[in-house]
């Protein structure tokens, strides 16, 4: 790497993307509930507005889907908004816009515009704060044609994927999980990409392919140390972007190990791993399974408030690790 | 020129309709925007308006038949127009329209594709099927060790490795595994009931050495202190029933036990062997020996139970009831002297299985029988007074669950060694010193 | 816009277009409210007879109020429109030649066959895009406003909706935004009276949708939407507000379609009376026609040119259509992203 790196927390390196973005390109403003001197729900945002101005930093009032409308018709007419969310969940306030107007206006349009808007949900459970503030809604948008929809899973990733976001023509969801907000990674000065579409291989392993998104991804490794200790030799891959999928790089994996073991915290079903799931079994990775395929996802339920109850409609460390033996172990 | 009358498009996805009446009569007179005829849809009935004023004439459209849309129904001529000689023809059933040749389809005749599992039933992973497949071997001929009998690659290069005088060693009985090649990876036998979930920690040539893990462990306890040096003897570690892959079954007593894991022995032909086992393991360690069924050249009890009556029942009860990373690691640190030891995978794992709650509950009722109200309810001191091989016995100083004190007044012949500064796990705490005693051990 | 206007000699009491417009500008204004009107008979006519699928929504009845609206309007200025937008479509310039085909799914269409009539748009004359939901331009529409504003350009955004519009929360939403930022766009209701079949009397708590301005601190103007003047002067002092940067109008052009919802509509929610009225004594093109009759700036055979003008641009607009190719079904993905994956 050409540039410094230096430990940033996960929400430390979206800030810096979004003023690298704003201090490059004129057009790139953000716009959100709270985000001005509140510095935004999870402090994001932080103290944007005192750099850029209360212009360029824009306090919306609580309106989710005028907002976003606001930003969609920002965007087709040349700037280039970052609209954020307080949480995931009130996705389901601006579904409009978001499904009918940014994902198709191009499209039905004929080409005849681009809708180069970012929009920013802060999702996911394990903060107590219930069944309205603790959804992991991206496989809902995943299922769009017209989207773009990823899941950072780390300091490096959130900010040279938004700073790719930015820069993409086309609209770009990112659901950044709030536990992973004070996660700290190392994180490269100045301006850099990661690209949009394109999995991550974190860690090497013959005998399991785990397909991990978002903090999922740390489970994943977590629960890989312990197997690893029992000899089980696990390759855990961070799909980073769930459309457009990079399917390509988990069936070279499963061609690999074998075996697969889809790990995502959306609700289990019709989720994320039902689409890695399926990309395997229609794949020419089919024939080298030695196992059924797995999916941990989170439970079939809202989510609940008490903690242990929470944790528990999650995927876990320990479910992930006997999960894995299972599968190894031909128990499954 | 007449108004033309058309059948019109009156719904979504419509390509022919129905007039159910018409309101106008032929040859009468209709003003422009009265109700002309009245089209049956699947939907409703929809009211037609005339396009024009003048004579209704030429009515083709009739009642009750299919028109396509776009036809002319009929004609509307202004007042003194002459008719026309000839007007379009009637419309007949729509089906006009959908009369245009069709290209013929060639009628392709599917053929299942041959599969390498033409056996009803073969039940194989796609990679086992591909490399059988390429093998010429049918699927039928394979014995599988997964889940009903799945047979996975393990077992199809089982048959492929194997000497070809044991190809025919097929159904019923799994494809034989001579000790000097153990797998690596974990094989259950097919045949359920009396056989152990087991696993070759180790390749190697000599004496096998056979680990019998503790209550509420499993067989990969043992990993850690196979890594604390080179190990060259083969190593076979078992589930107890209960625990691990072994069946969620309570065993009636400590004879039940031993004669699965006998029976384990005996399947996968291990012959003579260095018998190992740690606390509750210990216990069974001990009643195989003694029972003289496998052939067991030496004993090593680790942290054995069955020595006297007392064990720490708050710890068990604790233990199986631990369901979180929270409830769990307090106990879990009851189990070393130094609780430092207590890495991160360890918890996991143990997190692993107190996840399983169904697990747990299986254990919960072994303790029960076990060691009911926290009670040894077995002694093993009397299988150990008839045994005449070697027996060593390994105690932690600082056991908090079983009191090394109960190591005291075994027979002179076994040898009693006691850690300083040690708890109940001396194989993870003094992981060097005990592998060294196992191997040598193994050598004598 | 307003050169040699054609009453000025006249005097003042003269309605505001004759007043702000030249002869030729009013009766191309006359041309264009018969283009729509013929284009919207020749898209019927032709979906009557099977030759284009979907359904569409129709306007006929509303010309003078999409007319009016975009009289004021540069080039450079935008629209968004609705899922009853042909004639905001070719109020603000686009060509009928592009819709038809459009309306074919052809290649040549404006949306390259993927829109179809509810989504008809010309965006190289400001058209953002008719909207299939109900509400759902307005937002967009106060976003385009803002990068007119961050850009400092001298733009305006109309945006059209319809009555049902106004209960929706986009509507509430957008308007708030626009008028706390003071963003220059104008709303635009055509109050044709009925959202599907339910009566804005049935659906609205206010009489007149207008009166939501004053929630939104901003002026609201009812017009009568068949008389292309008073629309023309409302959308004229609208714009003349916005460019001076003092905020949002909204004006409620009320106005009726001549014909159904769409083209699954029996009609059972008005009466053939009410009809017949709106279409014999209120019908916008017949009104206007009279009207610049009387002022001396056409004449009958004037008139008679205009409609022959219009009827052979729609032939050949038909025309074009028919004959143009059809998309590959190899390209169906085309245009959903930027950069094809």
């Amino acid at each position: 790497m050409d540039q410094p790196v230096r430990e940033l927390s996960y929400a430390q390196a979206i800030q810096e993307a979004m003023a690298i973005a704003m201090e490059q390109d004129e057009r790139v403003f953000l716009m959100g509930e709270d985000i001005g001197v509140y510095g935004g729900a999870f402090q994001v945002t932080g103290d944007l507005v005192e750099r850029f101005g209360a212009d360029r930093v824009i306090d919306t009032p609580i309106s989710e889907l005028g907002g976003a409308g606001v930003a969609v018709g920002a965007a087709v007419t040349g700037l280039r908004p970052i609209f954020e969310f307080q949480f995931s969940d009130f996705a389901t306030l601006a579904m409009e816009q978001i499904v009918n107007q940014a994902a198709k206006m191009r499209y039905m349009l004929g080409g005849a515009v681009s809708v180069p808007v970012v929009m920013r949900f802060p999702a996911g459970s394990g903060t107590g704060a219930a069944a309205q503030h603790s959804q992991s809604l991206e496989a809902w948008l995943g299922h769009v044609p017209g989207l773009k929809v990823i899941q950072p899973a780390t300091p490096h990733d959130a900010k040279g994927m938004l700073l790719a976001a930015v820069a993409d023509p086309d609209p770009v969801m990112i659901f950044e999980h709030k536990l992973l907000y004070k996660m700290k990674g190392p994180v490269p000065e100045g301006y850099y990409t990661v690209p949009i579409g394109k999995a991550e291989i974190r860690r090497q392993g013959r005998d399991l392919t785990i397909v991990a998104t978002s903090i999922m991804v740390h489970k994943a490794l977590d629960a890989a140390e312990t197997l690893e200790a029992e000899g089980i030799d696990v390759e855990v891959v961070d799909l980073r972007t769930i459309r457009p999928m990079d399917t390509q790089t988990v069936i070279d994996s499963v061609k690999k190990t074998s075996r697969l073991l889809c790990v995502y915290e959306g609700v289990k079903t019709l989720g994320v791993g039902a689409e890695v799931s399926a990309a395997i079994a229609e794949s020419d990775a089919f024939d080298f399974l030695d196992a059924p395929i797995v999916r941990l996802g989170g439970a079939e339920t809202p989510i609940p408030y008490n903690p242990e109850l929470e944790k528990a409609t999650v995927p876990q460390v320990p479910d992930i690790i006997k999960a894995a033996r299972d599968l190894v172990s031909g128990r499954r | 020129m007449p108004t033309e009358v058309i059948l019109p498009k009156v719904d979504m996805d419509m390509a022919t309709g129905k007039i159910s009446r018409w309101y106008v009569e032929e040859g009468a007179p209709v003003k422009k925007g009265d109700v002309l005829f009245e089209i049956e849809t699947d939907k409703a009935a929809m009211e037609i308006d005339a396009p024009a004023s003048g004579i209704l004439r030429d009515v083709t459209g009739k009642e009750g038949i299919d028109i396509a849309v776009g036809e002319p129904v009929a004609w509307i001529y202004a007042e003194g127009e002459a008719q026309a000689a000839a007007v379009a023809p009637a419309p007949e059933e729509a089906k006009r329209k959908e009369a245009e040749p069709v290209q013929a389809e060639p009628v392709v005749q599917f053929q299942p594709a041959a599969t390498a599992a033409k056996g009803e039933g073969a039940r194989a992973t796609p990679l086992a099927r591909r490399l059988a497949a390429e093998a010429g071997l049918s699927l039928d001929a394979i014995v599988g060790s997964g889940p009903k009998g799945r047979v996975t690659r393990n077992d199809v290069e089982a048959i492929l490795s194997a000497p070809a005088g044991r190809m025919e060693a097929k159904a019923p009985n799994a494809p034989r595994r001579s000790v000097g090649e153990p797998s690596a990876s974990s094989q259950a036998l097919p045949a359920g009931g009396a056989i152990l979930y087991h696993a070759w920690l180790r390749q190697g040539s000599g004496r096998p050495i056979v680990l019998l893990h503790g209550f509420g462990a499993d067989l990969n306890s043992w990993r850690p202190l196979l890594q604390a040096e080179p190990v060259d003897a083969p190593v076979l570690a078992l589930d107890l029933p209960g625990h691990g892959g072994s069946g969620r079954t309570v065993p009636a007593d400590l004879d039940a036990i031993a004669a699965r894991v006998e029976a384990t022995l005996a399947a996968l032909d291990v012959g003579a062997l260095l018998l190992v086992g740690h606390s509750f393991g210990g216990a069974v360690a001990a009643t195989v020996a003694s029972r003289s069924m496998a052939d067991v050249r030496a004993l090593a009890l680790i942290a054995p139970a069955g020595l006297g009556p007392e064990i720490n029942g708050a710890f068990l009860d604790g233990f199986v009831r631990a369901r979180s990373e929270a409830s769990l690691v307090p106990w879990l640190k009851l189990l070393v002297a130094d609780e430092h030891l207590l890495s991160k995978p360890f918890v996991n794992a143990t997190l692993a299985q107190s996840a399983d709650s169904e697990l747990r509950g299986v254990q919960a009722a072994i303790a029960e029988r076990f060691f009911a109200d926290g009670t040894q309810t077995f002694d093993i001191r009397k299988q150990l007074a008839g045994l005449r091989i070697p027996v060593r016995v390994i105690f932690g100083a600082g056991d908090r669950i079983i009191p090394s004190s109960q190591a005291f007044g075994l027979p002179g012949e076994i040898a009693l060694h006691v850690f300083a500064a040690t708890g109940h796990m001396p194989q993870l705490e003094q992981r060097e010193a005990v592998l060294r005693i196992l191997l040598e051990m193994a050598r004598a | 816009m307003a050169q040699a206007t054609a009453g000025k000699e006249t005097g003042a009491n003269l309605p505001f277009i004759y007043r702000e417009y030249s002869p030729e500008q009013l009766r191309q204004a006359l041309h264009k409210m018969y283009l729509i009107r013929r284009f919207e008979e020749g898209a019927e006519d032709s979906y009557t007879r099977g030759l284009i699928h979907g359904t569409m929504h129709l306007s006929i009845g509303q010309e003078a109020s999409a007319m009016g609206i975009c009289m004021p309007l540069t080039l450079d200025d935008q629209i968004t429109s609705t899922h009853r937008g042909h004639g905001h479509c070719i109020a603000k310039g686009a060509e009928v030649a592009k819709m038809f085909a459009e309306f074919f799914g052809k290649t040549t269409g404006y949306c390259r066959g993927r829109g179809g009539s509810m989504h008809i748009a010309d965006v190289t004359t400001g058209n953002l895009g008719a909207n299939g939901i109900v509400g759902g331009g307005l937002p967009i529409a106060v976003g385009a406003a803002l990068t007119a504003k961050r850009t400092k350009s001298e733009r305006v955004v109309v945006s059209f909706f319809g009555d049902g519009a106004n209960n929706e929360g986009a509507f509430h939403e957008a308007l708030n935004m626009a008028s706390i930022w003071k963003l220059p766009v104008i709303f635009v209701c055509e109050n044709n009276g009925y959202g599907m079949s339910t009566s804005t009397a049935r659906s609205t708590a206010v009489a007149n949708i207008a009166d939501r301005a004053s929630a939104y601190a901003m002026p609201g103007v009812i017009v009568d939407g068949n008389n292309l003047s008073e629309v023309a002067e409302a959308s004229h002092e609208a714009v003349k507000r916005a460019r001076a940067g003092e905020g949002p109008t909204l004006i409620e052009s009320k106005t009726y379609r001549h014909r159904g919802h769409s083209k699954s509509d029996r009609n059972r929610y008005r009466t053939k009376e009410e009809i017949e009225d709106w279409m014999t004594n209120r019908d916008p093109i017949m009104l206007y026609e009279t009207q610049l009759q009387e002022f001396g700036v056409i004449d009958q055979a004037g008139i008679e040119g205009i409609r022959e003008a219009v009827r052979q641009e729609i032939a050949d607009a038909i025309e074009f259509a028919k004959t143009s190719p059809s998309p590959e079904i190899a390209n169906l993905e085309r245009y959903v992203y930027t950069e094809p994956l």
